[in-house]
């Protein structure tokens, strides 16, 4: 069984629906016609209930199985979001939006979880409820938040989650998943160091920030190499540094140093957090000045639970014949948001040899369409079983 | 014997040029109508031997005494150049050239020069000749280098050189100097650490240039704590720390740290700029980076020699009091290129209680015109005594 064969069926109907998305890309939470687009489908597929507006924006829609004796309700979510991008795909469906582009791919997640309502809604083949989840605002890190500060799992009784990424480099149709941390959590630290400004010809009268920063960055490093288990990730860069004044002859009052964690363990960013803070005030009191540190998360770490991502590992095995094990990814996912409401998994889907992610030349390989498809339509025939 | 009588008659005269200077402040080595005024009250003085020209737009004016059989030249100097400054003094003689102002006093100091020319010409009490040394471009422009350069102590067979400084904060009516180092070197350096930009997430892909800066800028603190005589004076401050980026994701490819050295030793001087040169390159080295350092050598050490420094606080002691002891300053003046040719001495001169010089309310005071003449007039009768 690799692709169902009704979604094979559906295959054209589907790309159209990923090429009328991808020409209107809109951003943020000002997702109006794409909402609008997928809400209408789900009527039209004969979902049970269709709410729109959730966490701002999104969209859910609730297809009950032929029986729902199991009581369990699973979540599958897609996401709806563009980037303000200028698109030089050439594609001939190519953004009318001028200045915008779905150079995420979000326009394919939210056709394959379209595509797989669709299908679900027409066949039934599960004892239980599918809550399908169309979220804005995924590449501002905060949608997937909106619509669980919505009371959406609670609402809809959501148990588990499920959503998948496409993935270039990855050959098209094939998956990659692993368990535990996926994606990582990406934070900013501000760090403002004062110290008493002068002449630079009077240091006995100055308390230099210069030299503050330059032990502070050197100190910084034994964050990493010392106090974070070495059998766990954790980056800790330091990307700016500007002193308050640009002259030859003045030692500033104040130095900005401005940087990013990045980490795939709780616990190490946690402890990255609370040793940058100590060793910057730290350092800062040790040379008679002081340090204001400002750190903030943003998308916590993507973690898949255990047993979720070994049943969307299987799942993805029966579509596609293999899986791989993912790479760590240093980069972040808001969906995250969700996994750590509930258990649920997240997934590679193979976009080929496209340009990346966020390139103007990006574009969603259609052909990738029938496997997601399948995996979010398999993976609730499998864990609802009909009796 | 304070005051020359015949230079109190004058008093009001060479006020009157003073504040026509005021007026016309001119910048570096533009200075056409300083230059003319200057020229035309030396022909009226009476004085032939006008050269013009030297050093761009330096004017050397030779008088001679009723003997020469010294066979001896003084040289005496005063600089020219005003400020790019807007000026805020409210005197009725302000500016009439907008942004630019004789905030330093080099009006003053040319009105005395001048003072002098005329009593010296008319008297002629002394035995050998005094070349006087109009210069452009004292502030920052290094016009008494440029004199120097141009064969000004060879051209007039100067065997001598004294100038001196207006000091605000030092009463009107007396003096200041000492032996030795007065006035410090200003030496200023950027250094250009570039390492290898990238992704602030992926370290192991980047050369951190924010690193290999902190590392060099700690690095240069042992020159002063560990390569310096202790009883000698030297400073090194970094005043200026700028990564090419200010973003909290991206690892910059350059860093800047631009700052300044001063010191009131010509050794010490050169040392700071090897060891700065050497502890960057290597320092940066080590992390994987490289510099590129642009040294620019500023006014060397105002050095007073011992035996012409007691000379001019002689010819002082007879018109008023003397510090003969003043501490030395951290601002450079480039007298010291003179210093540096030909023995010599330079003196402060008290502008009693007056904002400090280059700031936009200060002023040269009138009532100091007479003893900075008389000291002038007194240097020379002493140094080149009538049989």
């Amino acid at each position: 069984m690799p692709i169902k064969n009704r979604l094979a069926e559906m295959h054209g109907q589907i790309t159209e629906w990923r090429r009328d998305i991808h020409a209107h890309p809109e951003i943020g939470f000002e997702v109006t016609r794409t909402a609008a687009l997928v809400a209408e489908q789900l009527r039209q597929a004969g979902c049970d209930e269709v709410v729109t507006g959730v966490g701002q924006s999104g969209v859910v829609g609730v297809i009950h199985g032929k029986s729902t004796e199991s009581g369990r309700v699973i979540g599958l979510r897609g996401d709806m979001d563009a980037l303000p991008i200028l698109e030089a795909s050439g594609v001939d469906y190519t953004s009318t939006h001028d200045g915008n582009m779905h150079a995420c791919g979000h326009d394919g997640h939210t056709a394959i979880v379209l595509g797989a309502a669709t299908y679900l809604a027409e066949t039934r083949n599960f004892d239980g409820t599918v809550v399908v989840i169309f979220q804005p605002a995924e590449e501002l890190g905060s949608g997937a938040k909106a619509m669980v500060d919505d009371g959406m799992m609670d609402r809809f009784g959501v148990q588990e989650v499920y959503g998948l990424h496409n993935m270039p480099g990855l050959p098209v149709g094939e998956f990659a998943i692993r368990p535990g941390p996926m994606m990582a959590a990406a934070d900013e630290f501000h760090i403002t160091l004062t110290g008493r400004g002068g002449h630079a010809a009077k240091p006995q009268e100055t308390v230099d920030t210069t030299v503050m920063a330059a032990q502070m960055i050197v100190a910084l490093q034994s964050v990493v190499s010392r106090n974070v288990d070495p059998v766990k990730q954790g980056v800790l860069s330091v990307t700016s540094v500007d002193t308050a004044s640009h002259a030859y002859n003045v030692i500033p009052e104040t130095v900005l140093v401005r940087g990013t964690v990045r980490s795939h363990d709780p616990e190490a960013q946690d402890l990255i957090e609370k040793r940058l803070s100590e060793v910057a005030k730290g350092v800062a009191e040790t040379m008679g000045g002081s340090a204001e540190v400002l750190y903030q998360r943003h998308v916590p770490i993507t973690i898949n639970a255990d047993e979720p991502a070994a049943f969307a590992a299987d799942v993805a095995r029966a579509v596609a014949g293999d899986v791989s094990e993912a790479p760590l990814i240093m980069g972040g996912e808001d969906f995250s948001y969700m996994l750590n409401e509930r258990p649920g998994a997240f997934i590679f889907l193979g976009n080929g040899e496209s340009a990346g992610l966020h390139h103007p030349e990006y574009n969603f390989n259609d052909e990738a369409i029938p496997a997601g498809c399948s995996w979010f339509a398999e993976l609730i025939e499998r864990r609802m079983p009909s009796a | 014997m304070p005051i020359k009588n015949r230079l109190a008659e004058m008093h009001d005269e060479i006020k009157g040029w003073r504040r026509a200077l005021h007026q016309i402040p001119e910048l570096q080595f533009d200075l056409p109508k300083t230059t003319a005024f200057v020229e035309a009250r030396l022909r009226e003085i009476g004085i032939t031997d006008i050269t013009t020209g030297i050093g761009q737009s330096g004017i050397v004016a030779v008088i001679e005494g009723q003997t020469n059989t010294s066979g001896r030249t003084i040289g005496l100097r005063a600089d020219m150049d005003a400020l790019p400054i807007d000026e805020a003094s409210g005197v009725e003689y302000g500016s009439t050239h907008p942004g630019k102002m004789h905030a330093c006093g080099h009006d003053g100091h040319t009105a005395m020069l001048l003072g002098a020319a005329k009593y010296l010409s008319e008297t002629r009490n002394f035995d050998g000749k005094v070349a006087l040394i109009f210069q452009p471009a004292e502030e920052g422009g290094a016009g008494g280098d440029a004199m120097v350069k141009d064969g000004l102590m060879e051209r007039f067979g100067i065997n001598e050189v004294y100038g001196m400084h207006n000091a605000p904060g030092i009463p009107v009516g007396e003096f200041a100097i000492r032996p030795g180092a007065l006035m410090a070197s200003a030496d200023q350096f950027d250094i250009t650490v570039t390492g290898k930009g990238g992704h602030a997430g992926q370290p192991d892909t980047v050369i951190d240039t924010n690193l290999a800066a902190a590392h060099v800028m700690l690095a240069l603190q042992s020159i002063v704590s560990r390569n310096t005589d202790p009883i000698k004076q030297l400073v090194v401050s970094v005043c200026t720390i700028m990564s090419d980026t200010d973003s909290y994701n991206i690892i910059p490819q350059n860093v800047l740290l631009r700052g300044t050295v001063r010191s009131l030793d010509n050794d010490l001087r050169k040392m700071a700029a090897e060891r700065i040169e050497a502890l960057s390159r290597l320092t940066a080295e080590a992390y994987g980076c490289t510099v590129e350092i642009d040294y620019e050598w500023g006014y060397p050490v105002t050095v007073n020699h011992p035996d012409e420094t007691t000379h001019a606080a002689d010819a002082a002691e007879v018109i008023g009091k003397v510090d003969r002891d003043v501490a030395p300053i951290m601002p450079a003046e480039d007298f010291s290129y003179m210093l540096e040719a030909r023995p010599g001495a330079y003196m402060f001169l008290g502008n009693g209680d007056t904002p400090m010089c280059h700031h936009p309310a200060y002023d040269f005071d009138d009532e100091a015109i007479p003893v900075g003449c008389s000291w002038f007039a007194e240097l020379v009768e002493r140094r080149l005594p009538l049989n």
